[in-house]
């Protein structure tokens, strides 16, 4: 008798080490805790246990949310925020993929930008927002800077170290094949590095969001952000949660964008790769 | 300056003298790793260089592919000072060296790519050195695609493709498993005589040495240096392409014992110290 044959020999448990499920119930499972956290919070509502005036229920705030974007051009604020974010993340892409590729790369380089990138970066970016309100006033321009300095630090600390980490029998392969300096870094660090790249602008992106919100919250009268603070004063929470959901939304959206960037960029990397 | 008086049989090809490197420590004294290291390869000889562990032997290898400076002596190759990496030594490392973005067929055409080469002389040296360590049918495959006898195949057929003056290897088969490991030595004994390269090579592997080298430069440890130049005598003129050609030749098993006892005494064990 083979370990094999039979179900019967090996029981099956819920919990078990080192066990993968299957996939249908990786499904089931990972939906049903949102069937019962809308539920109980449904439930929470209509039975009384909340307020109903701070507590909307899931229902009402779906049906805001339709009436935000049919009724009351809630569109538009969701595409000024867009723009803001894709915006300001873009300069701050622009600058520090070739810089930190440029400090990962050489000493020197390092030596003279990081102990000033490193001191940044432990400025909050939110003790810049009085000052940036004075020097821009209520325009674009704070909120734009508040997200570049929110992010650009990050980024080029981690883009540094991921080129850093590019492995030396590369670079040192390429040497002995004749090539030059300029040829390496275009042939070997920056094809090497490029992945690592692309999941480290992912993981920022997710903190840009972090400061559009406070950028639209303390000091604006457009995007998603400045929404939810009117709907704060005339109590309408359940235009505050239909804000909140759709920027949750908007942030699985990005996020499952670059996955999907990553293996249209990145073929030839196999398919477990993160 | 004495030392240096190894077999010349004409011009050699590539020449150390007199060669040491030290290591400066930050607390204690300094780490004299490689001390008058002397040797000479001979145009289109393979020279091997093995050792114990902790021998150096990889030290003498990237100095001889420049990148390494050595703390004192001469090394030359066709007559001209070594100063840096360039193309005329090409190396394959013990680490997988292939680019995971080119494909087979771009990764061997890599090193001409940088060097100027036309594009059809390119895809024609390529092809060819791809056909020579037998990988044809994956020319188009992604490096990721490949087990990793294939991936050392990819770098040396990129190696040579790119036409150095000297083929320099660091233990190239050392990760691999000991079934790829002898197909991989028995495939290079047929490019080494198809190419007509130099190679200087450098291994632990005592069979692997004997099998490969026209010399065999044994090294000692603590400070490393060349300890003995071996030169297997007993395969002179005799056509080797499997391992159980050079295992049944006469002076084989003398050799294996000699340089086994060589290892014992210079090797030692590490926990005596």
């Amino acid at each position: 008798m083979t370990a094999r044959s039979g179900n019967s020999v090996y029981r099956r448990r819920w919990f078990e080490f080192l066990t993968p499920l299957g996939q249908p119930w990786k499904l089931i499972l990972g939906v049903s805790i949102w069937v019962i956290f809308f539920g109980l919070w449904e439930i929470a509502v209509l039975s009384g246990w909340v307020n109903a005036l701070l507590v909307p229920s899931p229902v009402n705030v779906l049906t805001t949310l339709y009436e935000l974007f049919a009724e009351r051009g809630f569109l538009s604020d969701v595409g000024i925020s867009i723009a803001r974010i894709v915006g300001s993340f873009a300069v701050a892409c622009a600058i520090a993929i070739p810089l930190g590729i440029l400090m990962g790369s050489f000493k020197a380089v390092e030596a003279f930008v990081n102990p000033f990138v490193s001191a940044w970066r432990y400025l909050p970016a939110p003790a810049f927002i009085p000052i940036l309100l004075m020097w821009f006033g209520t325009g674009e321009e704070p909120k734009m800077a508040l997200l570049f300095l929110g992010v650009i630090f990050f980024l080029i600390t981690l883009i540094m170290d991921h080129t850093a980490q590019v492995r030396a029998e590369l670079i040192e392969t390429a040497m002995t094949l004749g090539g030059s300096r300029s040829q390496i870094l275009w042939t070997v660090v920056v094809p090497a590095v490029l992945p690592s790249v692309l999941i480290a602008m992912r993981q920022m992106l997710a903190i840009a969001w972090t400061y559009l919100v406070i950028a639209e919250i303390i000091a604006s009268t457009t995007g998603i952000g400045a929404m939810m603070m009117r709907a704060r004063r005339f109590l309408n929470t359940d235009d505050i949660m239909a804000g909140i959901l759709t920027i949750g939304v908007l942030g699985l959206l990005f996020d499952v964008m670059f996955r999907w960037l990553y293996r249209v960029l990145f073929p030839y990397l196999d398919q477990g790769a993160r | 300056m004495t030392s240096a008086t190894t077999t010349t049989i004409g011009s050699a090809k590539l020449r150390l003298q007199d060669v040491s490197k030290t290591f400066q420590v930050r607390h204690g004294d300094d780490i004299e790793a490689i001390k008058g290291v002397s040797f000479e390869t001979p145009e289109n000889e393979v020279c091997v260089l093995l050792g114990p562990s902790g021998c150096g032997k990889s030290t003498v290898l990237r100095m001889v592919a420049g990148l390494e400076e050595p703390t004192s002596g001469d090394l030359m190759l066709d007559g001209h000072p070594i100063a840096g990496a360039d193309r005329e030594r090409g190396m394959v490392f013990q680490a997988y060296t292939s680019f995971d973005w080119l494909t087979v067929q771009a990764n061997v055409e890599y090193g001409m790519r940088l060097n100027g080469v036309p594009k059809k002389e390119r895809r024609e040296r390529a092809a060819h050195f791809i056909e020579l360590v037998g990988l044809t049918k994956f020319s188009q495959s992604y490096p990721k695609q490949l087990s990793g006898g294939m991936k050392q195949r990819v770098a040396i057929a990129r190696t040579l493709a790119n036409d150095p003056s000297i083929l320099l290897m660091d233990e190239p088969f050392g990760a691999l498993d000991a079934q790829t490991r002898w197909h991989m030595q028995e495939l290079m004994m047929s490019i080494v005589e198809a190419a007509n390269t130099t190679v200087l090579m450098v291994t632990h592997d005592i069979e692997e040495a004997i099998f490969l080298g026209d010399r065999i430069e044994f090294m000692s440890r603590h400070p490393g240096t060349v300890h003995e130049e071996i030169i297997p005598d007993f395969k002179r003129g005799k056509r080797i392409t499997t391992k159980e050609d050079l295992i049944g030749l006469d002076g084989y098993g003398d050799l294996e014992r000699h340089i086994l006892k060589l290892m014992r005494e210079q090797g030692g064990d590490d926990t005596d110290h």
